[in-house]
């Protein structure tokens, strides 16, 4: 194997930790040594398993992600209670429950759509008998989930679309902007893909969340190909280079978002009185997965895409 | 050029000065610290409402002379149609009828000739007046062929409607059907303006109500539970005030728009009452009415009724000397005359009851007459202790946040002279945002707060970008080089920075305007972070690593 060499000499100088530089030394080897096209392969059968998980969701029960009470119509409630789960059934026995569930120290009880009448009666029955629970009261009425789908899958399209205009403006060049914009929609489709797969049902957060991906996503792009197109120089160390200061970016953000996910989720563990923030945890847990999968798209997709757009003999830049 | 002179560091420093003025953080014994961000409903307890309008914008075709004709014979049997134009429709009826049995149908006082009744007619006027009365709401003509219906109705109801009396509703040029479920905007903002008075008189001062779309209004109900809430904004509906005529029936005497001011409860000689005044029309509805189904003579046997969305809030028959009153102006006026408008008192009683009662009819005549009906679209309610908690654990998350980053950072670079720069532009970038949100007054959320984390990611990235820009094969770069790298930087941050705002813009209209809040910190924050807080970051980072 090849040996890598980073020195920086002078006050400059930063020592890598051992595991950024572990990291970055075994991607920086593996992208050495394999092919450009090789690169693709793993993260373009990654899209299509994602792909292929999004198409079977959407055949079976014709929603590519399970979608949450916003989108369906329906009545999330909290509360601060001790009743188990069993009492709460009973309790709200007259109304369509869907679950009762833990939700960090509060117990949370998902509805399905019930008429404005009964929702009234509902909200009544909890703001008096659960008064001292603190109760946390979500209703969204049915017929306008329908609309919030669509405007939820337009907002995506819509996003990704302008993203992919601007893409092409800051490039001007056809293969380097077509790899960012397929590394960008491979992240998003990995992402849902997990969503659908661990269960985590679409709220506003997480269609919030996807949007952002697009954003961050694009960001390391953006970086690795000004890096490889505009610099002159050896096109493996160029690569090195960008590598350093991308995986320290997505790293940093990572880590960030990471201690969000878990102090949104899990905080009651530690001081029982905290709640669960769900949106801060719906938004971070699609960005993990996200930016995850944002790794192996921009080192392996889009570096590979842009290599063996580099080399190509007949397309050599003056 | 010394750091102090430069451009960039003196646009920083004028920057985060304003945001400090605006915040104004301060410190007191009592309420521990202090400043003037403004919470969202999420954090400070309360609910927010999001209300759908429901009307509908449609082009509508239809035939006068079948209108007329259905019409006429619900009312007198079979009518025959005699003669027809455009301004004009001559029916025959089986036997004569009176003027007042013409115009009780609602098309105008016809001419009437023994069995032909003359009536002057205007296309658009006839097929208002049609939907309306067929639909118990008001219609509104736009122009053109165009109406504003204020109700829920879906396409195929109206179709059908219409298909009854040869019309339809007109297509585009694509082919579909020129139907909208909308309003106007003027139809939005009085429908606002009305909530608004409303919420006033419940003692709600400033309550934000944010128009959406064309259709949609949020209301953000600070301190108020989700029952309490609905009660409120979704009571209003139609007001109606009808007269009792024999046994249990009643007429129709007037709709709620024809009351023009509503005065506070108060007590006169011992009862409790709230005071009205109707325009010069309703002044004549109510009048013409008394006297017609017997109120004016015989008060007892004829109450007047008021009803909200066809539920009675109120019944009580004329005071004696108000019905010989309305008996002299009906002599004076009659039927057709202009009756001046009139003040009228609706008393309530006596007594904590009396005094009840007389402000939940306050709430009702003023704000009674919602232009639209509304539907509660999603609602949510947080209650302020649960909030308190959000906001403590929203900070948490924040702070541990930016721990981590400032950790890997070190990690990284192991040089506090990058170190300490970074977090601080961080940190910076997240006060000129709070400073930017105070300055504008919109209030901080939880979707803002996921904004701002998610403002300080990207943040840091373009930190990252700009460090190892200028680091680049590890020299510190002379001046002319540095520029260079600088640029270079930039040119990445910008146009990391435009898809990023560019990717967030369709969130400011999605749900219903919901994530607005993230969307707008999202790319307030990205602007202020490249604009000003990067920049200045860019130059201090090369005095920091010499």
């Amino acid at each position: 194997m090849k040996q890598i060499t980073h020195s920086r000499p002078g006050k400059g100088e930063a020592p890598m930790p051992k595991a950024l530089t572990n990291l970055i030394s075994r991607f920086d080897s593996y992208i050495r040594t394999h092919k450009p096209v090789q690169l693709t392969i793993p993260p373009l059968i990654v899209l299509v398993i994602a792909l292929i998980v999004l198409g079977g969701m959407y055949a079976t029960t014709g929603s590519p992600v399970r979608l949450g009470f916003e989108f369906e119509g329906g009545t999330i409630i909290t509360l601060d209670t001790k009743d188990s789960q069993d009492l709460l059934q009973q309790k709200f026995a007259d109304y369509p429950v869907i679950y009762v569930r833990d939700s960090g120290s509060r117990k949370s009880i998902k509805f399905g759509p019930m008429s404005e009448d009964k929702q009234n009666s509902l909200t009544e029955l909890v703001n008096t008998d659960y008064e001292y629970a603190a109760p946390e009261i979500k209703q969204a009425g049915a017929l306008y989930g329908a609309s919030l789908q669509t405007q939820a899958l337009r907002a995506l399209v819509i996003s990704f679309c302008l993203m992919a205009v601007v893409v092409f403006l800051i490039f001007r060049t056809l293969v380097p902007s077509v790899a960012v914009v397929l590394s960008a929609f491979s992240d998003i489709a990995i992402a849902a893909a997990f969503i659908a797969v661990t269960g985590i049902e679409l709220s506003l957060g997480t269609v919030a969340a996807l949007l952002m991906l697009i954003g961050y996503s694009v960001d390391s792009d953006i970086l690795l190909t000004t890096r490889l197109l505009k610099r002159r120089g050896n096109l493996d160390d160029k690569v090195t280079n960008a590598m350093t200061t991308g995986l320290t970016m997505t790293c940093t953000t990572l880590a960030a978002i990471i201690v969000m996910y878990i102090v949104a989720t899990y905080s009651y563990l530690i001081i029982p009185t905290l709640p669960q923030i769900s949106i801060i945890s719906d938004i971070s847990i699609v960005l993990i997965f996200g930016l995850f999968a944002d790794l192996m798209n921009t080192w392996m997709l889009n570096t590979g895409i842009l290599k063996w757009h580099l080399q190509r003999p007949r397309r050599r830049r003056a | 050029m010394r750091l102090h002179k430069d451009f960039r560091i003196i646009v920083f420093v004028l920057a985060m000065l304003i945001a400090l003025i605006a915040i104004h953080p301060g410190y007191n014994s009592d309420e521990g610290f202090t400043s003037h961000l403004q919470y969202g409903l999420d954090l400070d307890g309360g609910t927010s409402l999001i209300l759908h309008l429901d009307g509908v914008i449609a082009s509508i075709d239809a035939d006068p002379v079948q209108i007329i004709e259905n019409e006429f014979s619900d009312v007198f049997g079979d009518v025959e149609i005699v003669d027809h134009s455009d301004t004009e429709i001559t029916f025959r009826t089986a036997e004569p009828h009176s003027a007042d049995a013409i115009s009780a149908v609602g098309y105008g006082n016809g001419r009437i000739r023994g069995n032909d009744v003359a009536l002057a007619i205007n296309k658009q006027y006839v097929i208002r007046t049609y939907i309306s009365k067929q639909l118990t709401c008001e219609v509104i003509y736009l122009g053109g062929d165009t109406y504003e219906i204020r109700s829920k109705v879906t396409d195929s109801e109206l179709s059908d409607l219409l298909a009854g009396v040869g019309g339809s509703i007109k297509k585009d040029m694509q082919g579909k059907p020129e139907f909208k479920e909308e309003v106007t905007k003027e139809t939005q903002e009085m429908t606002k303006k009305v909530l608004n008075e409303k919420l006033n008189i419940w003692g709600l001062k400033e309550i934000p109500i944010t128009p959406v779309g064309s259709n949609v209004l949020m209301v953000d109900l600070a301190g108020i539970d989700l029952s309490t809430a609905r009660d409120i904004v979704t009571t209003p509906g139609k007001f109606e005030i009808r007269v009792q005529t024999t046994n249990n029936t009643s007429e129709h005497v007037l709709w709620g728009d024809r009351i023009t001011a509503v005065d506070v409860p108060n007590m006169k000689e011992g009862s409790w009452g709230v005071g009205f005044t109707l325009n010069d029309k309703g002044a004549r509805e109510f009048g013409v009415a008394a006297v017609k189904y017997g109120a004016a003579d015989d008060p007892d046997a004829h109450e007047l009724i008021m009803l909200l969305d066809d539920n009675e809030v109120y019944s009580a028959p004329l005071n004696p000397r108000l019905a010989s009153d309305l008996n002299g102006l009906y002599d004076l006026y009659g039927v057709d005359g202009d009756w001046p408008s009139r003040g009228l008192v609706a008393n309530t009683g006596s007594g904590d009851e009396g005094e009840a009662e007389a402000r939940q009819l306050h709430v009702h005549l003023s704000a009674g007459a919602l232009p639209v009906q509304v539907t509660v679209v999603s609602s949510d309610q947080v209650p302020a202790s649960l909030g308190t908690l959000f906001k403590e654990q929203a900070l948490i998350a924040g702070l541990f946040a930016l721990l981590t980053v400032a950790l890997v950072i070190f990690l990284r670079y192991r040089q506090k002279n990058i170190l300490i720069p970074m977090i601080a532009t961080s940190v910076s970038e997240v006060f000129m945002i709070l400073g930017f949100a105070t300055l504008i007054g919109w209030q901080l959320n939880l979707p803002a707060i996921a904004g701002i984390i998610a403002v300080i990611g990207t943040g840091i990235d373009h930190l990252v970008i700009i460090t190892d820009e200028v680091l680049y094969e590890g020299k510190i770069p002379s001046l002319k080089v540095y520029l260079s790298r600088i640029s270079k930087a930039f040119a990445i941050i910008f146009a990391a920075a435009a898809t990023t705002i560019i990717a967030m813009s369709p969130l400011l209209w999605m749900g219903f305007g919901a994530l607005k809040g993230f969307a707008i910190t999202t790319i307030v924050g990205v602007l202020i972070g490249v604009l000003i807080a990067r920049p200045a970051y860019g130059r201090v980072i090369r005095d920091m690593l010499e």
